[in-house]
């Protein structure tokens, strides 16, 4: 009931963005920012190339908002600009530089999100079990193909339903549980030795 | 018996039972069947292990910038459609203003007689060269509109 209120208040939000109302992109970027970067970062797992993707998002939600009818959920709508801009920007780095650089730049910033994300003071050695298992999940998260990555964060992190990703993706409802769980599967099996 | 990997709704039960969102039969069950399925066991650690996997906080500019482009955008179409704006009406302008020059130069243009054409061809290149000057000075006029 809550997710029906939450779409109905934000289809409407978008109608107002349509008919000139600046607030409410104002409310609709404060609502879903969060959620957009943050699925963006898991995606291509660099900070700066994922806000800069968030920023293309929003912006071709307002350069949409006079198209704009509610047909689809809001979010799954949005999901699928963010899916889209994500996965045409890892099609593009794995083209110009590989995969070397990209871990360059995640492990330049591991140390900070580190810092930021602990609030206690962990020993050494504890911070750098947890560094290690990070590491490991994202790495596992990153050989993921994109689609069924896209697929797991929005199941797992976003809380997007079967019906949801299936709209983000362009498949039947049945292809998602089967994509969704042949990467939990593979998931599983990578990650197996931190059990 | 309820195995994850053999059931089509395995990933969103997997992730009600672990968000403890199942009804409690479901729960019971599964939790009996979790104990004794490895590959299941191993489903649910990867669940827990994804939760490790933490995000930074979006930078406090990213508003601020994001208005910017948006802002930036906006002047480009504005800039775009006044040219289209100012422009429109140029076209039709130029085409008439060439059509009424045309005109002109026809009906001003001297009746040359076939014979006296035969015999004074010179004569009549002149007055060609004359009226083609003509057109290209007022066709001059022209250009700038179409700039």
């Amino acid at each position: 009931m809550e997710a029906v209120v939450a779409l109905e208040r934000d289809a409407q939000l978008m109608l107002r963005v349509r008919e000139g109302d600046d607030t409410s992109f104002g409310l609709l970027l404060e609502r879903h920012r969060g959620p957009v970067v943050h699925f963006l970062y898991r995606m291509v797992q660099n900070q700066a190339v994922s806000e800069e993707l968030a920023q293309e998002v929003f912006l071709r939600v307002y350069r949409s908002r006079e198209t704009y009818e509610p047909t689809a959920k809001f979010t799954t709508w949005l999901f699928r600009i963010a899916t889209h801009v994500a996965l045409n920007s890892i099609r593009d780095r794995k083209k110009e530089k590989g995969h070397e650089s990209l871990s360059e730049s995640n492990d330049e910033m591991l140390g900070g999100l580190e810092r930021q994300v602990a609030d206690r003071q962990p020993t050494i050695e504890q911070e750098m079990v947890h560094e290690v298992k990070l590491r490991e999940v994202r790495q596992a998260i990153e050989a993921l193909p994109a689609k069924q990555r896209a697929a797991v964060l929005m199941h797992k992190y976003e809380g997007l339903d079967y019906a949801q990703i299936a709209g983000v993706l362009s498949c039947s409802e049945s292809a998602i549980k089967s994509l969704l769980f042949r990467a939990y599967e593979a998931l599983r099996d990578r990650l197996a030795h931190m059990a | 018996m309820i195995c994850l990997s053999k059931n089509e709704q395995g990933a969103d039960l997997l992730a009600g039972y672990l968000a403890k969102t199942l009804d409690a039969p479901r729960m019971a069950e599964l939790t009996r069947h979790i104990q004794e399925c490895s590959d299941c066991r191993g489903l649910a650690t990867v669940w827990e292990r994804l939760d490790e996997f933490a995000v930074p906080e979006v930078t406090p500019g990213f508003d601020a910038r994001l208005y910017a482009r948006i802002a930036r955008e906006e002047a480009r179409i504005s800039l775009s459609s006044w040219r289209r704006w100012l422009w429109r009406p140029v076209a039709p302008l130029a085409a008439v203003a060439a059509a009424a020059v045309a005109v002109v130069l026809y009906v001003h243009s001297p009746a040359i007689p076939d014979a006296a054409k035969q015999a004074s061809p010179t004569q009549s290149n002149g007055a060609d060269i004359e009226q083609v000057a003509q057109a290209v000075d007022d066709m001059d006029l022209l250009v700038p509109l179409d700039r």
